[in-house]
């Protein structure tokens, strides 16, 4: 996969993220490095392999329906929020 | 002509008691973010694991509506970028659902039918909740992580009216198998219309247009006959190819219109790929098993309730369509009353006294009440027209049967001595009548038993009165 100006800027756009100009040409470098490391993998053969294959073959787990909740870790959690008020997240004002 | 194209997709809130993937409660109203951990909130290494009861309860569904349910389906993610989801991806079932290839059946007024088929349900993961306030937007994760069924149709309904069919006989299908509390006002029964228009006779399906998250069934109608007329009138005027494009709309209820929601921007861009945090989900033998029974099926208690208690289809339906209805039906007729008076006090009566969305189940008259109401007719001790006025007191102030008719007076003399002393005063004040019936007019019958009927205050039981007087006339 060729990795390019083009395709760049959709990434930027797919993750909210803004790559400086001064990187982007050390970053273009790395993601054709690591998509090139990925695409070893296309040198197996997968033929009669089912789509779903797994690395395990066990089911996942299954939890039983019980409620609980502790306050003290969600308090935790957004008192380290970068903004938060009310027991709420704060962000940016999201048009809709 | 035009042919209307109609698909739904609708969202089913799964009434569990934790969220799909960790044990914060799913309760509603509960104080912003107080039911979030680790998991729904997304923290770095916080790992998903599976409610045994979401897909329990996602295979009912499957049994519900005669679909294949697959033993092994797998949950796939899906990415977007969105304050409401944390970890910035949803987690669904994109390319093996737990539930495939069912059918729903809705019937018409004049009794006819049609099948609508259900492409598949699927378990996902609900969003969290935006408020938006001036130039910040306040994010309330405790709904983030709740378990969703969303169960999409075929493109098979031919018109608004079919559309609200089908999706009157989900809510009630997900009703009785109570898997989901089905409320479209708090949302957790939430639908997506898709539609589109056709020459009569065209084979292909043109541009489909979505209209989201409308939250009654009076207003989904609306919208599909408003998004109908606008596909209509582009394509009369030549601007179909310009002006009806794939997209998502948005209903307003006060501009009785629906409005573009996004911009020109690209396509969404979801990136699905198998979940890696959760393996293969397996339905084994004993959850199958269970899966496989299910409590009755409206459709099946209808046709039980026109069998058994030889009432209409038509009142059968009425009761049914509605669970809380058909209880309050089956509690009434568990004090030994006729299914016959039941319905007739049920639905004409109550029913006809209720307005403003007020059902049987949430108005002050409980089932045993009306059931008591009428077995208090039956056994004579009130008059059908005595029963209208205890059922107008109770709606209004409340009480007890028994005690709401002691205290109206309406209580009717069944007791022959009384009712044998009085109609004898009304014989031999009016001798000459009697003379006169005596000897031939028969109508004058009416007249006694209305100056018997007067001369008790109408609390006389008419049967016992008739019955009198018919011997007394005889002698």
């Amino acid at each position: 996969m060729q990795i390019d100006e083009t395709l760049l800027q959709r990434l930027e756009k797919l993750s909210f993220l803004q790559i400086p100009d001064e990187h982007r040409e050390e970053m273009i470098a790395q993601l054709s490095e690591i998509v090139a490391f990925v695409d070893n993998l296309s040198e197996l053969s997968t033929e009669g392999v089912d789509a779903t294959f797994a690395m395990s073959d066990t089911a996942t787990r299954l939890r039983e329906d019980a409620g609980s909740v502790d306050r003290t870790i969600n308090d935790d959690i957004l008192s380290h929020a970068p903004h938060s008020q009310d027991h709420f997240f704060i962000v940016p004002k999201i048009i809709e | 002509m035009f042919e209307t194209i109609i698909g739904l997709e609708v969202h089913v809130q799964l009434n569990t008691q934790s969220k799909l993937f960790c044990s914060c409660p799913t309760s509603f109203n509960h104080e912003q973010n107080t039911n979030t951990c680790p998991t729904c909130l997304a923290l770095p290494g916080a790992l998903p694991v599976l409610n045994k009861e979401a897909l329990r309860k996602a295979g009912m569904f499957g049994t519900a509506v005669g679909a294949t349910i697959n033993r092994t389906s797998f949950f796939d993610r899906k990415s977007y970028f969105y304050p409401d989801s944390p970890s910035a991806y949803q987690i669904t079932q994109l390319y093996t659902p737990i539930v495939e290839h069912g059918t729903l059946v809705i019937d018409f007024e004049d009794g006819s039918q049609k099948t609508i088929r259900i492409n598949r349900a699927h378990i996902e993961a609900d969003a969290g909740k935006n408020i938006h306030e001036g130039s910040i937007s306040k994010v309330d994760l405790n709904r983030a992580g709740t378990p969703l069924l969303e169960i999409v149709s075929e493109p098979d309904m031919r018109s608004a009216e079919e559309a609200i069919l089908y999706l009157k006989k989900l809510h009630s299908i997900v009703r009785y198998i109570d898997i989901s509390d089905a409320n479209m006002q708090e949302g957790s029964f939430r639908v997506d219309v898709n539609v589109s228009i056709r020459p009569k006779g065209d084979e292909k399906l043109y541009t489909r247009v979505e209209i989201k998250n409308i939250n009654s069934f009076r207003f989904i109608q609306r919208a599909i006959e408003i998004e109908v007329a606008r596909q209509k009138e582009a394509w009369e005027d030549g601007v179909y190819e310009e002006e009806i494009v794939q997209e998502t709309r948005l209903f307003d209820q006060v501009k009785q219109e629906t409005r573009s929601m996004r911009g020109k921007e690209e396509a969404a861009d979801y990136r699905y790929f198998p979940e890696p945090d959760l393996l293969k989900v397996i339905v084994d033998d004993a959850m199958y098993a269970d899966i496989c029974s299910i409590p009755e099926l409206p459709d099946a208690k209808k046709e039980r309730f026109v069998n058994d208690f030889a009432i209409s289809e038509y009142h059968a339906s009425l009761i049914t369509a509605d669970l809380e209805n058909a209880h309050y039906f089956e509690e009434m007729l568990s004090l030994g009353i006729s299914a016959k008076n039941a319905v007739t006090w049920l639905i004409v009566e109550l029913q006809g006294r209720l307005s403003g969305g007020v059902t049987p189940s949430t108005s002050p008259i409980s089932a045993v009440m009306l059931g008591m109401l009428v077995k208090r007719i039956e056994e004579g001790v009130i008059s059908g027209k005595a029963a209208k006025e205890v059922l107008d007191y109770l709606l209004e102030n409340g009480g007890d049967i028994d005690e709401v008719i002691e205290k109206l007076g309406l209580k009717q003399v069944s007791d022959t001595g009384a009712l044998e002393a009085l109609i004898d005063e009304i014989l031999n004040a009016n001798a000459d009548k009697v003379a006169e019936y005596k000897s031939g007019k028969d109508k004058l019958f009416g007249f006694f038993v209305g100056q018997a009927m007067k001369a008790s205050k109408g609390s006389a039981n008419p049967n016992t009165l008739n019955e009198i007087l018919q011997a007394k006339l005889a002698q």
